[in-house]
């Protein structure tokens, strides 16, 4: 290559002893780098070099250079003489002459580009590093969900040992209720004063009260943990069952005015005790949280296909916020605890029996008509 | 575990010794390949890689295993009882020379011998010690490698072009020479040049040859002359080479060297 044209070349160009020690350089690669060629001639390639890109010289690309004759596209700094890094891509390549080995190396800078690739490296390394936080965050919100789920598992496991605890207690009580029930029936039989037949009329609420609880709690068992409430279903004049059962309902709640309406006519097909039960509820119900100046309406009506009891009352509607989740266990309708007939199982088995029947119970309060409970049944 | 694939062992030459070599930082087996001729004759060779270097299984690299060279130091044992036979002579360049110190400390009486090319138990300075460089040193090859990160990338990358003049060179070994998946390499070079195995190397009575290159940036003669006072049974050979690898640019040299330090072992051999 003439003189001229190694000087003036586009990059900066060396060639080198095997011990990289500088046989050659073009007048760019002095001006790079702030020598003339005569003061880099007296040194070696590596010694200008960065100290990590040195350790990066004789770890990699000397051994790489001596073994494959070439190395291309090699970012390093190369230190300038006033002290300033210049960031180069290095080229290499071996050439045996005249029975020694030399190395031909080419220099182009790459400033600008350098800072675009560090840029680039910034952002993988923010990229893996969100990467990780992710990860780590993934891996956190795992272990909440499995010990969520854990005491979730626990908390079954207590609820359903609760019903079936509750179950049993239901069960056995319901033996001395009766025996109580017996002893008091058999105790008015005979002459009393008037202060001990009081004093009986209140055992025999109060007993059929606990028995009607009793009864409850053992429906919604049933329902929760058992194989589901059973019925003995048959054909039934409706509206019979439901005159007979409000003349009951006035027995056990004096207090109150209750009306039997009777619409329409036709077959239902029925348990007669539990349609009993239904209106039983829902009357128990409406005196306790109904206006009791006003009537209790009971109607029973019977259409085509179709058939259904409703229970109406007066009195303050039941607030909204309740309406949703009234037929769940253990929702009332009011906060008044004091005189409340059971704990919050009447309206879920209400509509517990009304499902078993192929039906369903809905509501509609509000506060110029008051409430009414309407359960409709199938009649096939 | 599989080893030969773990760590891309390969058995040559007869012997009954066994010289066992191990590369050092940034290269592979094949950096072996001009001063392992020299000792087929007379000796049972084991080649491999370090796990994360040349075509070892990437699969096996683990940061927790290797976050210190001990971890490279039970693979090395590992290698030596599934492949040595006979009296065992580790030839270790560089990093590896200390993998083999501390192979040695795991189990003792199983290296019968050491070669140390271009040994350092340190490489940062420190207080009475010259190691050579100083902790933004290494930092400043951490961003070196970094750099090189785009070019190292691909599964082939550029910057090894082929050797047309070297036909005989060019197989998969030599290809991926000094070319290491990136991650590894950082991390792989932050194990080396943070390591301090200075009082894994003072004392041990194994015998050692220390093979110290006359000029050597990563391990200067100060750190040769420092080994050959800390261990007792060693013998100083310093060979006139400018660089940290003599047996690929002074093999000659090298091999000579080890010729006289090994000829007790190469003496009982079979008539």
């Amino acid at each position: 290559m003439p003189a001229d044209v190694f000087d003036s070349a586009a990059c900066a160009l060396a060639v080198t002893g095997e011990d990289g020690t500088i046989l050659k350089a073009n007048a760019r690669f002095g001006d790079w780098l702030g020598f003339s060629t005569a003061e880099l001639c007296a040194r070696r390639f590596q010694d200008l070099l960065t100290m990590g890109g040195r350790i990066f010289h004789q770890t990699h690309l000397a051994p790489m250079l001596r073994m494959h004759g070439s190395i291309t596209e090699v970012k390093l700094d190369i230190l300038h003489r006033d002290g300033h890094k210049v960031t180069v891509l290095l080229n290499g390549n071996k050439r045996v002459q005249a029975d020694t080995v030399v190395y031909d190396l080419a220099l182009f800078g790459t400033t600008d580009r350098d800072k675009y690739e560090r840029e680039l490296l910034n952002a993988r390394n923010l990229a893996e590093a969100l990467l990780q936080e992710k990860t780590a965050t993934e891996l956190a919100l795992q272990n909440a969900q499995a010990e969520l789920n854990a005491a979730y598992a626990i908390s079954q496991r207590r609820a359903v040992f609760a019903e079936q605890m509750m179950a049993i207690v239901s069960h056995d009580l319901k033996n001395p209720l009766t025996a109580i029930r017996m002893a008091s029936d058999f105790l008015s039989r005979s002459e009393r004063t008037a202060k001990e037949r009081q004093l009986l009329g209140h055992i025999g609420q109060s007993s059929e009260r606990a028995q009607r609880m009793i009864a409850d709690l053992l429906d919604f068992t049933q329902a929760r943990v058992g194989h589901g409430i059973v019925i003995k279903a048959a054909p039934l004049d409706l509206h019979h069952v439901i005159q007979r059962a409000v003349e009951e309902l006035r027995v056990a709640f004096p207090k109150a005015t209750l009306l039997h309406c009777a619409e329409g006519s036709g077959q239902a097909c029925l348990d007669a005790d539990r349609v009993q039960q239904i209106i039983g509820n829902l009357v128990a119900n409406s005196v306790a949280y109904g206006d009791l100046q006003e009537p209790i309406t009971i109607t029973s009506h019977l259409g085509d296909n179709a058939g259904a009891v409703s229970v109406h009352n007066h009195g303050a509607p039941i607030p909204q916020a309740l309406l949703e989740g009234l037929f769940e266990p253990m929702t009332r309708g009011t906060d008044q605890g004091s005189d409340v007939r059971s704990v919050g199982l009447g309206l879920y088995i209400v509509r517990e029996l009304a499902k078993v029947h192929g039906g369903d119970v809905a509501v509609n309060s509000c506060a110029a008509a008051g409430t009414t409970f309407t359960v409709t049944f199938q009649n096939t | 575990m599989d080893l030969r694939h773990r760590n891309n062992v390969n058995v040559m030459g007869n012997g009954t010794s066994t010289l066992v070599f191990s590369h050092g930082f940034g290269c592979n087996q094949a950096m072996w390949n001009d001063l392992v001729p020299a000792f087929l004759k007379h000796f049972r060779v084991v080649l491999y890689d370090l796990v994360g270097a040349g075509l070892s299984d990437l699969s096996a690299f683990d940061k927790t295993r290797y976050a210190t060279l001990d971890g490279y130091a039970r693979d090395l044992n590992e290698i030596i009882d599934a492949y040595a036979e006979g009296p065992v002579i580790l030839v270790g360049h560089s990093v590896s020379a200390m993998i083999g110190t501390l192979a040695d400390r795991l189990a003792p009486g199983r290296i019968a011998a050491h070669v140390m090319i271009g040994p350092s138990p340190r490489y940062i300075d420190d207080e009475g010690y010259i190691g050579g460089f100083k902790r933004s040193d290494i930092d400043e090859l951490l961003d070196t490698l970094d750099s090189n990160y785009l070019g190292w990338s691909s599964a082939m990358a550029p910057v090894i072009m082929g050797a047309p003049e070297q036909p005989a060179l060019s197989d998969a070994l030599t290809d991926s020479f000094c070319r290491t998946e990136p991650e590894i390499a950082k991390h792989f070079a932050r194990v080396t040049f943070t390591s301090d195995n200075r009082q894994d190397v003072i004392g041990l009575a194994t015998p050692v040859l220390i093979l110290q290159s006359s000029d050597d940036l990563i391990a200067p003669v100060a750190v040769g002359e420092y080994l050959h006072r800390v261990l007792p049974n060693s013998t100083y050979c310093l060979v006139d080479n400018v660089g940290h690898c003599p047996h690929m640019s002074a093999p000659q040299a090298c091999a000579a060297a080890m010729h006289g330090f090994l000829a007790r072992w190469t003496a009982t051999r079979a008539g």
